[in-house]
């Protein structure tokens, strides 16, 4: 592929060096081979070649003082090490002769720290050095010092099943008390759900008895616990500091150095490249628990095809039709947030069977959110920077793509509503907040309207205005998977594919039923705060369109009249939008109830919509049919009532026609411009004349052709018959 | 060159930040303007430190050479470790008169008879500081340049400045320096610090200075600052008090950064419910340590702002004005109940 | 020991009266800076470390329409002089007319416990409990504003509203504790 000749140098000593390598030698490409002799007598005399043959050659044994050959070729290794990087021979030849304490333990250090991989680590050298590990008297400085290279190249490591396999091996040193935190690490990036036992667990217990209770400790088990939650039965802590420490180690500015170098010539062309990476920038920002060089990961993602490896990373793949190729094979990424800005890997996480991979995620994501936005250590002076702009809103784009919210940041909602002060990130916050699954009823209150009901009420017209549309949003999305997801006979639906949380149909009922109680509370009481101010009566109404169509539009069995203090405002606003969109609500509500009526006659289903609602919403058809036509304000069976000599005191005359499609405050100038042209001429105006019956229908008309389609709909549902006969118009 | 001054090289080279190498390089000047360039200062600190070593081969350096660019090093930086200041007392009538250089030869001569094996180096440093490099032997060791004793002294004035000296050599060079300088004795100032030029500031008087008696009254200052007519303090007037009294403490300006204070008590307990060690004879004995990036910035702000009370306590005020951050408080038995806390040596 | 009383005096025109209490008094001088740029009415702001107030101020005084207790949830004394100053309010101001004010709530400083004895603290007193983000100009902003719309109604300058009818509202509640699921 295009990946060799990019490689310069070093990469060439791959071939030529493979022969004397057979335990780290990797596929080999025929096609190379003839052009490869050629190079090879040319370099044959490259000191790079000869230096890293003495050191695959070096008898055991020989002494380090006064050793003028290893001097000269380890300072060649070193050089090419700090300016390209070594390739997977070089770092196979170079790990083997160090761990193998082949001279000794002097030159051990030196070597780790110059292993700097140009590309990629061969698994079979890292393994190799951990059977090492186990064999030879290794000082405990420089096993520390592999195990914390292990971690910097982790993601480097070109494939990680036989690594898996020696699982237990590796756990093993978890009791070597200099060890445990780096090889806590090192387990917490290899755990797979197989790999927790209960004789682990108990061993982990066992080490935080002694211990103390280690964060490194307790980062490990609480993966554990997310993998078999059955086996942990320990109680974690929510705010555990940061379980990792994100090691100083010594290669992290000579591997970004060589990255950078060879990045020039390796061509950028992959997406998932760039959409990782700015996951390092954001992990400088957070304290976050994972390992570095996820980029490093991305950058070498040219590196041949996989058909010889038995696992594929992620990042190797470009196309859907590699994915689906490889499904059965793909590798996570030791940094599961990563996942996040990629398509691919989201749309490899939304069909997976194992659950594992969703597991990971949220669990690095919970913490995540849980660390950046509730753990703060500068108590938040960062927080409005770009890094949380951006991460916030790359998880909503992730849950936009997915359909759903993660468990985690649900959870993280419920908690950081009850310390938000109502503007930090708000759109995003918002955005996550409309994404939420369906919350049961017993608990909606506290979790959710509590919270909510305090920053609502003590907040600006803005925030009134946002929440209103985040409370439609998420109506809408529950009624989506409502409709999505129940079955036809069956009650039970699940709302969620991957966290399948069971809700019985009632159960759904309920919840939704809660959430158009509260918002209608919220709509009310804030219209009436804010003196009906005509943007949040927008809001509002933009709800009650979503509401008064439940039935029709997502099959749910549920009609829900809005509560006079919404009615009332819109019916009475200033201007004609409200009136009306409040007309279309109300033809939907009775397209909606008479549909669910038929229904019911002809299928004799078990849903119910009770006689209030029916009565509710006569009473607000009559009413808006005596104000806006009958001219019958003031009615003593209407909703508003005022005392008779009230009215009579307020000196107005004939205050029945006051709210009438011709007096109605939002109609008033349509009247009079109709008025002007019915009558060009005309000085006095009499509004009245309007009244009769000709005028009166042409004056609808009018109004019609002006756009106020809804008063069309409403009025073509409901006053129908009389406009036919056209003898109920009042005088 | 010998393996003690590759050591040395290695010892600094990993000390020295590397984006610092290139400047002390520069001034030290011992390089070839091709030599400065031929190194690549983004390589590994342990190539860097090869390449120095084989061009400082090829120059043929030595350890006098090198002490040099310590030096330059540690006078660009002098804000590590800890510092400690000496102070010379009665002086001698030609005192004020002693220049550089006789001060130079005075203090070589003195100390060389004091310790066989010592090596000085004396540099003059732009703002009239004299900065003096030790590195000790005995009698039967050569001077170890791994550990140097750094000090400073402003020529006349009564203050030496030394960092990394141990109780052994303490009276080698208190005796160097009485002489050298022509006072007749020199004892400990009790101030230390990890910022040299702010415990020489604070020793020197360069900072804004209180003068307790003539600090002007909150009023004059502080109601000009009276922003808005609909912003009232209700408490102002405590809050103006307070800072006062703040400020007559510790001056209004920027002040020298301390890092700490240390009282060791040595009185009788006195809290009267508590009987029991009310009733003791002996005296209660323990250390109070105050820490902070910027001690007495804390303690100004800690009384203006009310968390201690004011007026502020002499033995906080008195770090400025004794120029001094370590007391030992004993009972002053003579005096009357309430000035018993009284700071002496 | 004086009481601040709510209605001893009355109130002036267009105007409302904000008593902002806070022990390290640095956030209320941003928030009384920010709070009287509010063009629509007059407000007057006090400023008090805590209480009581002192006596010689009576006369100018004009009539506090709310109390904000301002907490830094990283200082345990803040939360203490809060609560001291407390008992300095007649009990009238607690219908409506008092609300807590929290900074650092998400900062890693501030322990739980001290949240929760927050929390506690307002709820048991039926007043509203606000975050606030004090490092930002933003944060300051939005803090105004909040409170701008709590003291228009306590000030009895929202038609149909009383602080009352608000604070019935927005009263702090105690939550329940949320264990994070991914750990369960």
């Amino acid at each position: 592929m295009a990946a060799t000749p990019s490689l310069s140098g070093p990469s060439d000593l791959d071939q030529s060096s493979q022969s004397d390598q057979s335990a780290s030698s990797r596929s080999n490409n025929r096609s190379l081979r003839v052009a490869e002799k050629e190079r090879k007598k040319n370099e044959a005399e490259d000191p790079f070649v000869l230096a890293l043959k003495y050191f695959s050659d070096v008898e055991a044994g020989t002494p380090v003082q006064g050793n003028d050959d290893v001097e000269r070729n380890m300072v060649l290794v070193e050089k090419v090490a700090y300016s390209k990087g070594l390739t997977p021979e070089a770092v196979s030849i170079m790990l083997e002769f160090s761990m193998s304490l082949c001279m000794g333990t002097t030159l051990c250090a030196r070597v780790l720290k110059c292993l700097i991989p140009a590309t990629v680590v061969p698994q079979e050298a890292v393994v190799r050095a951990v059977v090492w590990l186990g064999v030879r008297k290794i000082p405990v400085g420089t096993q520390i010092l592999f195990i914390k290279w292990v971690l910097t190249v982790f993601d480097m490591i070109d494939a990680k099943d036989q690594l898996r396999a020696v699982y237990g091996f590796i756990f093993n040193f978890v009791t070597d008390e200099n060890l445990c935190p780096y090889i806590c690490h090192l387990l917490y990036l290899l755990t797979r759900k197989e790999s927790v036992r209960v004789f682990r667990v108990r061993k982990l217990l066992e080490l935080q008895s002694r211990l103390g209770r280690q964060p490194f400790l307790l980062s490990l088990l609480s993966l554990y616990k997310v993998f078999c939650p059955e086996l942990v039965t320990l109680s974690i802590p929510s705010r555990v500091k940061s379980g990792f420490r994100n090691h100083n180690s010594p290669w992290k500015s000579a591997l970004i150095a060589v990255q950078k170098r060879n990045g020039a010539q390796v061509a950028s062309s992959i997406s998932l490249a760039s959409a990782i990476k700015t996951k390092p920038r954001k992990r400088k920002h957070c304290h976050l628990v994972l390992p570095v060089l996820s980029s490093v990961v991305s950058k070498r993602a040219q590196t041949e095809p996989s058909s010889s490896r038995k696992v594929v990373p992620l990042v190797q793949v470009h196309s859907f039709a590699q994915l689906l190729e490889n499904m059965h094979r793909i590798e996570l990424p030791a940094q599961m947030g990563s996942l996040l800005g990629s398509s691919l890997a989201l749309q490899y996480l939304d069909c997976v069977q194992d659950e594992s991979a969703l597991l990971r995620l949220n669990f690095w994501l919970g913490y995540a959110l849980h660390e950046e936005f509730l753990f703060c250590g500068d108590g938040g002076a960062s927080q409005d920077s770009e890094d949380a702009l951006q991460f916030l809103n790359t998880l909503l784009s992730t849950q936009h793509f997915l359909q759903e919210g993660f468990s985690c940041s649900e959870a993280f909602l419920f908690k950081f509503l009850n310390v938000w002060d109502g503007s930090l990130l708000r759109p995003q916050i918002l955005g996550l907040l409309s994404n939420i699954p369906v919350v049961p009823s017993s608990q909606i209150g506290q979790l959710l309207f509590e919270p909510l009901m305090q920053l609502y009420f003590t907040s600006s017209l803005f925030f009134k205005c946002g929440l209103m549309e985040c409370l439609n949003n998420m109506l809408l999305k529950w009624l989506t998977w409502h409709s999505v997801y129940a079955l036809e006979d069956d009650l039970d639906i699940s709302l969620n594919s991957h966290t399948s949380i069971n809700m019985t149909l009632s159960g759904f009922k309920d919840s939704v039923m809660e959430l158009v109680d509260f918002v209608g509370r919220l709509a009310s009481l804030g219209l009436r705060l804010e003196g009906c101010h005509s943007l949040l009566l927008s809001f509002i109404l933009d709800f009650y369109e979503t509401v008064c169509d439940t039935f029709l539009k997502y099959g749910l069995p549920l009609v829900v009249m809005p509560p006079p203090g919404v009615f009332y405002p819109a019916l009475l606003a200033t201007d004609p939008v409200s009136v009306d969109r409040l007309a279309y609500i109300m033809y939907r509500y009775k397209v909606n109830l008479t549909s669910a009526k038929s229904q019911k006659q002809l299928t004799e289903q078990a849903f119910h919509i009770s006689r209030q609602t029916f009565r509710e919403f006569n009473h607000y058809a009559a009413v808006m049919v005596n104000c806006l036509w009958n001219s019958k304000m003031f009615q003593p069976d209407m909703g508003i009532q005022l005392g008779e000599e009230l009215l009579l005191k307020s000196n107005v005359p004939q205050y029945g026609t006051s709210f009438d499609l011709i007096h109605h405050p939002a109609f008033m100038s349509y009247a009079v411009d109709f008025h002007q042209r019915c009558w060009p001429g005309r000085k006095d105006m009499d509004l009245n004349s309007l009244k009769c019956s000709k005028l009166w229908s042409w004056y609808q008309e009018y109004l019609f052709s002006q756009g106020y389609d809804g008063l069309k709909q409403f009025v073509q549902s409901n006053i129908c018959r009389q406009l036919t006969a056209g003898d109920s118009l009042p005088t | 060159m010998d393996d003690s001054t590759k050591l040395f090289l290695q010892r600094f080279m990993r000390r020295i930040p590397s984006y610092m190498l290139r400047t002390t390089l520069e001034k030290w000047g011992r390089l070839t303007a091709a030599q400065q360039k031929s190194i690549d200062f983004t390589q590994s600190k342990w190539a860097l430190t090869e390449a120095l070593l084989t061009i400082c081969e090829e120059n043929k350096l030595a350890m006098k050479h090198l002490i040099e660019l310590e030096m330059i090093y540690i006078m660009d930086n002098p804000n590590q470790g800890m510092w400690y200041v000496l102070q010379l007392l009665d002086p001698e009538d030609d005192a004020h008169s002693v220049e550089l250089m006789q001060f130079k030869e005075q203090f070589k001569s003195h100390l060389k008879e004091l310790v066989r094996h010592v090596s000085i180096k004396i540099k003059n440093h732009t703002d009239q500081a004299v900065w003096i490099r030790i590195a000790w032997g005995d009698a039967f060791s050569r001077p170890n340049h791994l550990k140097p004793t750094f000090g400073v002294h402003y020529l006349q004035t009564p203050y030496v400045f030394v960092t990394n000296l141990t109780s052994k050599q303490k009276p080698l060079l208190s005796q160097a320096v009485v002489l050298s300088t022509r006072y007749q004795a020199i004892k400990d100032a009790n101030l230390s610090g990890r910022k040299l030029t702010a415990i020489r500031d604070l020793l020197m008087r360069k900072y804004q200075q209180v003068f307790p008696t003539k600090y002007p009254s909150p009023l004059a200052e502080n109601n000009q600052t009276i922003s808005n007519p609909h912003i009232v303090k209700e408490q102002a007037e405590p809050a103006a008090n307070r800072l006062h009294m703040a400020c007559k403490a510790f001056g209004g300006g920027a002040l020298p950064q301390l890092q700490s204070a240390v009282y060791k008590l040595k009185t009788k307990f006195r809290d009267d419910p508590n009987k029991t060690m009310t009733e003791r004879e002996e005296p209660f004995r323990c250390v109070v340590k105050f820490e902070s990036t910027n001690l007495l910035e804390s303690l100004r702000h800690c009384a203006s702002s009310g968390i201690a009370s004011t007026p502020v306590t002499p033995l906080l005020s008195c770090i400025p004005l004794k120029g001094r951050n370590y007391f030992v408080i004993t009972d002053n038995d003579s005096g009357p109940s309430s000035q018993t806390h009284q700071p002496q040596n | 020991m004086s009481l601040l009383k709510p209605f001893s005096k009355l109130p002036g025109l267009n105007s409302a009266n904000i008593l902002l209490v806070e022990s390290e008094e640095q956030f209320q001088q941003s928030l009384a800076d920010a709070l009287v740029e509010e063009t629509t009415f007059t407000v007057n702001v006090r400023l008090a470390k805590s209480l009581p107030l002192p006596v010689e101020n009576e006369e100018s005084r004009p009539r506090i329409d709310l109390v904000v207790f301002i907490i830094n949830l990283t200082s345990e004394l803040s939360l203490q002089s809060a609560e001291a100053s407390l008992k300095c309010l007649d009990p009238g101001y607690f219908l409506g007319k008092v609300c807590f004010m929290v900074t650092n709530a998400r900062s890693a400083a501030a322990p739980v416990e001290r949240l929760d004895v927050a929390r506690k603290l307002a709820a048991s007193l039926h007043c509203p409990l606000l975050f606030a983000e004090d490092q930002t100009p933003d944060g300051v902003t939005n803090a105004t504003e909040r409170l701008l719309t709590i003291l228009k109604v306590a000030a009895g300058l929202v038609p149909m509203a009383t602080a009352l009818y608000l604070s019935n509202l927005t009263r702090s509640t105690v939550p329940p504790d949320i264990e994070q699921p991914s750990f369960n």
